[in-house]
């Protein structure tokens, strides 16, 4: 009895200890991995500030002046070129001599549009200073 | 059991010892030896020690055991460190410790903090400095291979070689591979803009702290102090129309060769400055580069006697005090001969004018007698509810206080009626402006964003009716006056020029003029002031000479307000319409002669 009672509590100590350490790892494998997603955060939210500057400054709007100056031929918008909904005419269809087709059935019933799937970066944004094969941009 | 026998082949007689420790005894019929004495004590001091080294290494053996299950449960080292800050702060604090952002009314970023890289170099450690500095030069553009050199072979520990490099620069310096140099992650600020909004932004020293503009007027919430975090901040300013002020003023500046220039736009009803513009200006993200007159913010710091603008000041006064009514009018045939100065009119008429007749011809004589008529107390009593004679509140360190007259008798009060003898800074005569137009009420000026749009008035200057007849007055010398240049079609645009002799070193230089435009529109329902100012301009072709504001800077105001109008969603109408031209009439009652039909 004293010999199955000894033995029933050193298996119990055993499965209680290994329990203990697998679970002991596996939240040390957690905590490593929610250390490196914040510190993958952290990068990422870094290179948003940059890009976001970046964007920014890629946008002022002297530059934005220039490139529609070269490539559109706006000039000052004139009084006459303003005007609201209100005043655009509508227009007048007779509906006697001019009718559009209706389908008989719904061509889209049996649609389901493609959805690209979404690209997962895997890791933090690189800024493209410089490309994979080493050249500097 | 507990005796231990020793048997022997020899016919010596059996020995049998008994466990000194065990108090049985054994059996007589066996010759037994004691031990007794030194030698018993001997054994029990062996097994002494024996249960000591038990109990020590017993105890070693709980002490690991207890450990091995703490550092079971609890983890080692760094991961504990890890696990206990998580549980205590936020996932990621966002923009910790970063100086916070600056944008303009609609979101655009106008300043914000990057982490950079910045060079230093172990001398020490370097193998060979002459190299590593030849290969630097190639990267570092605007140092010399010399200057890296003396840096590199100095006998110190630590030596910066350049603060803040850009991504591509450090990597071509970690391409180069040389020991001994590092990188030391700091903070810089960065305005993406340059120069384009730097008066207001102002900007800040190496360590991040703001010593200029609103840079340093918020510099406690930007940068965060004990009492919360840093907070982004959203000014009033709108980087369209802050481009489209700085493009026209810039492009006239040149047209009319002159030294200087400023401009802004207000909001009437909400005090909220849109633009503001003092040129030259600098780029904020090296402000070292620029001289102290490109820092020098014409718009709040600089005050100027802003001539002819002021004559709406004095009609508002004369009207609202009813020493003069709109059909009433001066003799200004002759200049008025007063304590040794003569006032004159630049446009003279050499008649009798009446009063909206003084205003759209910008008649000094005319403007001089009407204060005369108000009384100095009054002006200066209407002058200070106007802001015009105290330093005015703005969210920038650079404000400039007016220059008062050291005395204030009825000659200054002449001159001050048209603007000469009291200095304001533009900021001051277009926070006046508005309140001129709004319907009566003076609003403080700010570069904030105001939350709801609308500012609580500060008070009362003048009634809504005359402020009426300054609409119309204002329209008058737009359409009919001197400010036909500043019309822009479909905008009904409305305004008052004003030219003024700059005084230099006490007395008014002939050839230097400040050129003035303050306008509003559109005049039947004002929604902005637009301020601009050429200092110093030159006549040219185009203007058969002339200097004059309704020449140099009126220009300004008609092309500024034909591009801002769209984007401030001011419907353009038209200007011949019946309505607009009942709403926004005014009787001249002229007793000029009419000529015309001989």
């Amino acid at each position: 009895m004293k010999l199955k009672l000894t033995v029933l509590s050193l298996v119990l100590l055993g499965g209680v200890s290994y329990g203990l350490y697998q679970l002991s790892y596996e939240v040390q494998a957690l905590e490593r991995e929610y250390a490196a997603l914040n510190e993958n955060i952290v990068k990422n939210r870094e290179a948003i500030r940059i890009l976001k500057a970046e964007w920014t400054y890629q946008n002022r709007p002297d530059v934005l002046q220039a490139l529609a100056g070269k490539y559109l031929p706006l000039l000052l918008i004139a009084p006459y070129q303003v005007a609201s909904v209100a005043e655009v005419p509508y227009p007048a269809v007779d509906p006697e001599k001019f009718s559009v087709p209706v389908p008989q059935y719904n061509p889209h019933r049996n649609y389901t549009p493609v959805v690209p799937a979404r690209p997962v970066p895997n890791g933090p944004v690189q800024l493209a200073t410089f490309t994979r094969g080493g050249a500097v941009q | 059991m507990s005796e231990l026998t020793w048997l022997t082949k020899s016919p010596r007689p059996r020995i049998t010892l008994t466990n000194p420790l065990s108090h049985t005894h054994s059996d007589d019929r066996h010759m037994a030896l004691r031990l007794e004495g030194s030698a018993k004590e001997t054994l029990e001091q062996g097994r002494n020690r024996l249960v000591i080294a038990l109990v020590v290494f017993a105890f070693c053996f709980v002490i690991l055991s207890g450990r091995l299950v703490g550092l079971a449960i609890s983890g080692i080292g760094a991961d504990e460190a890890v696990a206990t800050s998580g549980d205590v702060s936020p996932p990621v604090a966002l923009g910790e410790g970063k100086r916070a952002d600056i944008r303009d009314r609609n979101g655009v970023l106008l300043a914000t903090t990057l982490a950079t890289a910045s060079l230093f170099a172990e001398p020490k450690n370097v193998i060979d400095p002459k190299e590593a500095a030849v290969k630097l030069a190639t990267v570092l553009d605007d140092m010399s291979e010399a200057a890296i050199l003396s840096r590199l072979s100095s006998a110190r520990n630590f030596v910066w070689l350049k603060r803040n490099l850009t991504p591509t620069q450090q990597y071509r310096v970690n391409a180069l591979g040389i020991p001994g140099l590092h990188f030391r992650t700091e903070e810089k600020r960065f305005y993406p803009m340059g120069s384009l909004v730097s008066h207001v932004l102002g900007f800040t020293d190496v360590d991040n702290r703001g010593i200029a503009g609103v840079e340093k007027y918020f510099d406690g919430q930007l940068a965060g102090s004990e009492g919360g975090p840093a907070q982004e901040l959203m000014l009033s300013i709108d980087v369209r129309i802050q481009h489209a002020l700085r493009d026209e003023i810039t492009r006239h500046m040149s047209v009319f060769r002159a030294i200087g220039g400023a401009g802004m736009v207000m909001d009437v009803k909400s005090g909220e400055i849109l633009g503001l513009v003092s040129l030259p200006d600098f780029d904020p993200n090296r402000p070292n580069d620029f001289s102290g007159d490109a820092k020098f913010n014409r718009i709040t710091l600089g005050v100027y006697e802003m001539g002819s603008t002021f004559k709406t000041f004095t009609t508002a006064m004369a009207l609202d005090a009813g020493t003069v009514g709109l059909a009433d009018g001066y003799d200004a045939t002759e200049p008025i001969r007063k304590a040794g100065f003569r006032i004159r009119d630049d446009h003279p008429k050499k008649r009798w004018l009446s009063v909206p007749e003084i205003f759209m011809y910008s008649s000094n004589i005319g403007a001089a007698k009407m204060a005369e008529d108000v009384g100095t107390k009054h002006q200066k009593a209407f002058l200070a509810k106007l802001g015009l004679l105290d330093k005015p509140s703005l969210e920038v360190p650079e404000v400039g206080a007016p220059i008062l007259p050291p005395r204030w008798n009825s000659l200054e009060t002449m001159t001050i009626s048209f603007g000469h003898g009291l200095s304001v800074s533009p900021l001051q005569l277009s926070a006046g402006i508005s309140a001129m137009v709004n319907g009566g009420k003076y609003i403080n000026p700010t570069v904030v964003l105001r939350e709801e749009g609308i500012a609580k008035p500060v008070r009362d200057v003048i009634s809504p009716k005359t402020s009426d007849i300054i609409r119309r007055l204002m329209r008058l010398v737009v359409e009919k006056g001197t400010g036909g240049r500043a019309a822009a079609e479909g905008y009904v645009v409305g305004g008052k020029t004003g030219t003024a002799e700059k005084a230099v070193d006490g007395r008014y230089k002939r050839d230097a003029l400040i050129a003035s435009f303050v306008g509003a529109f559109p005049m039947d329902d004002p929604r902005y002031v637009v301020f601009a100012m050429l200092d110093e301009p030159k006549g040219n072709a185009s203007t058969h000479g002339f200097r004059s504001a309704g020449w140099t800077a009126a220009p300004i105001i008609s092309r500024l307000i034909s591009r801002i109008g769209p984007i401030l969603s001011v419907a353009p109408v038209n200007e011949a319409s019946e309505e607009l031209q009942k709403a926004l009439f005014i009787p001249i009652n002229s007793k000029e002669k009419n000529l015309a039909s001989f």
